[in-house]
């Protein structure tokens, strides 16, 4: 047994835990909380001064990638596919505003910055995607999804959700392949196949996985639903293809069972501890003295993506048939960054060396660290002071 | 009365009843059972919340809303009235004198007056048990017989 293992996992859980007392009293999401703690006592910070640090342990980073698992999981979960389509006129034209804005705004940004393809489509992707977790939560403390605001707001990210689902697909074979258009090719090919046999076992698996799920024990439905995800999500990874997007599926089959309330109330906790080591891992593989060299990145990125997707907010809120007030507050509330960036800044680098050049990978990590920081403490706060800039607005609206 | 109901992904799902006047009813309902209610004073007002409630709280005040509220019964209070007859249900402890007993040998029918019609063991229930039926410790014995003879039925059971 390793003693030295456990105590740093538990100096990780109490860290954690120590800041979520900080993120509640400062009222703000706890995600840059745990990135940062995470950052302050790895071997970049610590260990710089010669203290003891926590290491990246193989712990950790499975922690990590369970979390990745889990928050995809539930994205697929409390995907409504029905509710989607019921509505697709206007969250169709929202979502495409969001995307066609936000993304082109990304790419073209990514390609000056960087001057390749890959690169710019993974910077893209990190700009792109809203965080549908800290959005939905702010939004219930603020009490917006009383309002007519959360039409849009909720439409949006739902289209967001898929969009990133096929995002990852798709950009995470390409980067995980091989360096030539013939193996990214090839790698796409295989995740498309895979994910083509998911979406089938989607569509076909409900009722075994209704009959798997049947047990009166709730360790055994626990255990049962966890083994499924995860097993899914490995031996997506293990042939090239993005746990993250496996474990989406996973929870799309199983939203279509009668267990979908049982699944969230047993497996939140896990959701909930490993996605918060997930955010510390990212801070503690991170050395904060490398943001000194995206400096630049970070500040034209956020003066270029963040009146960006304020732009693409009010006009997604105007679909709704919104006034000037309340389509502000939708821009405002889609500044927020968050989970999705970050996943797709990892996955960029654990695929790094063949489509993507490995610096390039990780100043691109580096950036979408510091990026998801500031948008994500920013985008909290804009919607909690969303008053201030709507009396700028032309009266009457 | 047009109420919209709305997905909330993660969170629960959001209902919207348009009242008299204008004003508008929202109420969020959470997955784990909690509950917020915002009132808008029109299409343009802006949501204030007027309540916030724990599941078990929710419960109730729906009860209330639906007139279906009512003080639960304490069931050892809880009999069926048969003309003079009752029905009872008795469990027998480990320690009882009717543990590991036929029914046959307890006489329970003579000495006391009550008939045992069913025993309720674990989660199945055993109709019109026979004479030679042997009652286990944990079982529930359904009787039958006027409230005299269960307070005889009742010394017999204890140990």
């Amino acid at each position: 047994m390793a003693g030295a293992l456990l105590l740093e996992a538990g100096v990780m859980f109490a860290a954690i835990a120590a800041v979520s007392f900080l993120a509640a009293r400062l009222d703000l999401s706890p995600i840059p909380f745990y990135i940062l703690v995470g950052m302050a006592i790895n071997e970049f910070v610590l260990g710089r001064y010669g203290l003891p640090y926590v290491t990246e342990t193989a712990f950790v980073e499975i922690g990590a990638e369970l979390g990745i698992v889990f928050l995809l999981f539930f994205l697929g979960l409390e995907f409504n596919l029905e509710r989607l389509l019921a509505d697709r006129r206007r969250i169709g034209a929202s979502g495409l505003i969001d995307l066609g804005v936000n993304f082109t705004v990304g790419f073209a940004l990514g390609y000056l910055l960087f001057g390749g393809a890959v690169a710019a489509v993974v910077f893209a992707g990190i700009v792109y995607i809203s965080s549908s977790a800290v959005i939905t939560k702010t939004m219930l403390d603020v009490g917006w999804i009383a309002n007519p605001e959360s039409g849009p707001l909720l439409g949006t990210l739902v289209f967001e959700d898929l969009v990133i689902a096929i995002y990852l697909a798709v950009v995470g074979a390409a980067v995980l392949g091989g360096g030539s258009i013939g193996a990214a090719a090839q790698s796409v090919g295989v995740a498309l196949g895979f994910l083509l046999a998911l979406a089938l076992f989607v569509y076909v698996g409900t009722r075994a996985l209704e009959r798997l799920l049947s047990t009166t024990s709730a360790e055994y439905f626990v255990l049962r639903a966890v083994g499924t995800t995860v097993l899914i999500a490995g031996a997506a990874l293990a042939i090239g293809v993005s746990e993250a997007v496996a474990a989406f599926f996973v929870g799309m089959a199983f939203s279509s069972t009668s267990f979908v309330h049982d699944l969230e109330e047993s497996l939140a906790p896990l959701r909930d501890t490993f996605a918060a080591v997930f955010f510390f891992w990212i801070g503690l593989v991170t050395d904060p003295f490398s943001f000194l060299g995206v400096l630049d990145l970070l500040a034209i990125a956020v003066v270029v993506t963040l009146p960006a997707k304020v732009i693409s907010g009010f006009y997604g809120g105007r679909v709704y048939g919104l006034g000037d007030r309340r389509s502000l507050r939708v821009g405002l509330a889609m500044v927020t960054r968050g989970e999705f960036s970050l996943i797709i800044a990892a996955t960029a680098l654990a695929g790094a060396g063949a489509a993507l050049p490995a610096e390039t990978a990780q100043t691109l990590y580096a950036f979408t660290v510091g990026y998801v920081l500031v948008m994500s403490i920013l985008g909290t706060v804009l919607i909690q002071t969303s008053g201030v800039f709507e009396r700028y607005l032309p009266a009457g609206g | 009365m047009s109420i919209f109901e709305t997905d909330i992904p993660g969170v629960g799902r959001r209902f919207e009843m348009e009242l008299t006047g204008g004003t508008r009813l929202v109420t969020v309902v959470h997955h784990d059972g909690r509950c917020e209610l915002f009132r808008r004073d029109g299409e343009d007002a802006d949501g204030e919340k007027i309540l916030d409630l724990s599941g078990d709280q929710a419960n109730k005040l729906g009860s209330i809303l639906e007139g279906a509220y009512f003080e639960s019964v304490d069931v050892d209070e809880l009999t069926v009235p048969l003309g003079d007859a009752i029905l009872e249900w008795v469990e027998v402890t480990p320690d009882s004198p009717l543990a590991e007993e036929a029914l046959a040998d307890t006489d329970i029918r003579a000495e006391t007056g009550v008939s045992v019609i069913a025993v309720q063991r674990d989660d199945e229930t055993i109709p019109n048990p026979g004479p030679d039926f042997v009652i286990e410790p944990g079982d529930l014995l359904v009787t039958v017989g006027t409230r005299e003879e269960h307070a005889a039925f009742a010394d017999h059971v204890e140990p």
